[in-house]
């Protein structure tokens, strides 16, 4: 209960943030963009637009992630708000899994709103039976979004604003690599391939939640990929989040 | 113990339990689910090996970009000097980032026989699309055509293969079929392309089609009775490339 009411109020100061909106609003012209380099694609206007559209949908995602995430925590310290919180018996994993699940609800309003746009400007053009591929698309992408900021919580609960941004901005190149490193380690002597291994599932399986490929062919994915990429998307979060709790509880505020 | 320390502890078992469960999906998903090809066969040239990683999980896009590129970097060539030195290696790596880009293999394709006279660049890009999507019947098609077409090395026998292979795939033309009788017949295998052409008659609800695929069963069992091949096996005329040089 707690923690929903977190959720709530976080959800409501990312609205009145202003960014939201203005990632919303940039969502739409890049939208528009794409429009324009439509008659450059010699036919392949419809991919252009699908491609783009969704590449921007998680560029975007993750930009409010980088510049509200990783200061949700600070943000607090920094109005000293948190001392009137945490002073109340409100378990500080609680206050965490709230403040995540606030944003993460704030990227997913962004993700469906900018979703919806774009399924739109297909039927427009008479490709509305792109919506089925399009849905899940975007909902892998804002699974993906979910996880770049259970991360973003977790560092902005250990670290300052800054830096947390650039650690968040690490784990997600990292993240988009691991397919790579597992490409890579399929070619190295044995004891390095187990390392590289351990190494590609330990970071965040990105690639785990990028349809991107079918989308642009208006090709559906398995049950079982969309399975399998929400209990990932629950476990990594739930386990960074459990990260961020066990740091957040040794940290003194007095 | 203090509450702090127990909860503390407590974190970190959720986390290592969530954790495991998290890896342990990790390595099956890489395992079970089809993911886009990784670039192995590129993995040793600079090019493809460095592109894909810097798009940072959004290949397909750079792809389109890479895409109006190839067009422009064609369009600017055919209006002015038609010398395309680096088709190849745009549409090489166009491919490289979106691997079942089906439009680009053939457009790469037939700018490089058809513009830049380089048909064996030409192949390397469909052969290389076919490896990629083995169950794509336009581009087993497309390969065909260009066995078929290519002026001075017209090779009918494997443009039958592929215009059979395409026939027996989904996405291949309707007309695949027919082409590959074409090709067999003409290749001087007759008793394949008896079989192609009885194929087309017995499976074909147009008649036109019907009719065509009866007479040339007629020509090729008259041929193969008489002993006279030459019957049902025609010598073909050089195609004649398209578009010329400006």
């Amino acid at each position: 209960m707690m923690a929903l009411l977190i959720a709530q109020n976080t959800f409501r100061e990312a609205i009145r943030d202003r960014v939201l909106a203005g990632v919303i609003v940039m969502g739409l012209v890049l939208l528009a963009l794409t429009q324009l380099a439509r008659p450059l694609a010699m036919g392949e206007g419809l991919r252009l637009t699908v491609d783009l559209g969704l590449s921007s949908i998680s560029l975007l995602g993750l930009i409010v992630v980088l510049m509200v995430g990783t200061s949700l925590v600070g943000k607090e310290i920094e109005r000293r708000t948190i001392y009137n919180l945490l002073s109340r018996p409100l378990p500080r994993p609680v206050y965490l899994v709230g403040k995540w699940a606030g944003l993460t609800l704030s990227l997913w309003t962004v993700s469906t709103s900018l979703g919806v746009a774009l399924w739109l400007l297909l039927a427009v053009q008479g490709q509305g039976d792109y919506g089925a591929s399009l849905a899940q698309a975007l909902y892998l992408a804002s699974l993906e979004l979910s996880v770049i900021t259970a991360i973003a919580t977790m560092f902005s609960a250990l670290s300052t604003p800054v830096l947390s941004a650039l650690y968040t901005l690490g784990a997600y190149l990292a993240g988009q690599w691991s397919g790579d490193l597992r490409a890579f380690a399929a070619q190295a002597p044995d004891v390095v391939r187990w390392t590289l291994e351990a190494m590609a599932n330990l970071v965040p399986n990105l690639t785990l939640f990028n349809m991107r490929t079918l989308a642009a062919e208006g090709a559906l994915t398995s049950p079982e990929h969309l399975g399998l990429a929400t209990l990932y998307a629950l476990l990594y979060s739930g386990c960074v989040l459990a990260l961020g709790a066990a740091a957040f509880e040794s940290r003194d505020f007095k | 113990m203090t509450v702090v320390r127990r909860r503390m502890l407590t974190a970190w078992a959720v986390a290592l339990v969530l954790g495991s469960g998290a890896f342990l999906i990790a390595a099956h998903s890489a395992r079970a689910l089809p993911r886009p090809s990784p670039l192995d066969e590129l993995a040793y040239y600079p090019s493809g090996q460095a592109l894909r990683p810097a798009t940072l999980g959004h290949a397909e896009s750079a792809a389109d970009l890479a895409w109006i590129r190839a067009v422009q970097y064609y369009g600017e060539h055919r209006l002015t000097d038609n010398r395309y030195e680096h088709l190849a290696h745009v549409f090489d790596i166009l491919t490289s980032l979106s691997p079942g880009f089906e439009s680009a293999y053939v457009f790469g394709a037939f700018a490089l026989a058809q513009e830049g006279r380089d048909f064996d660049r030409a192949y390397a890009l469909l052969e290389k699309g076919i490896a990629e999507n083995p169950r794509s019947g336009r581009l087993s098609f497309e390969m065909g055509f260009l066995h078929y077409v290519r002026p001075g090395g017209r090779d009918l026998p494997q443009a039958a293969e592929y215009f059979e292979q395409a026939a027996r795939l989904p996405g291949g033309p309707p007309n695949a079929a027919r082409f590959a009788a074409f090709a067999r017949q003409h290749s001087g295998d007759l008793a394949a392309a008896y079989q192609l052409w009885k194929g087309i008659h017995d499976g074909s609800v147009n008649p036109m089609l019907q009719d065509i695929a009866r007479r040339e069963m007629d020509r090729i069992e008259e041929a193969i009775v008489t002993g006279r091949r030459e019957r049902a096996v025609s010598r073909l005329t050089t195609p004649v490339v398209l578009i010329k040089s400006r």
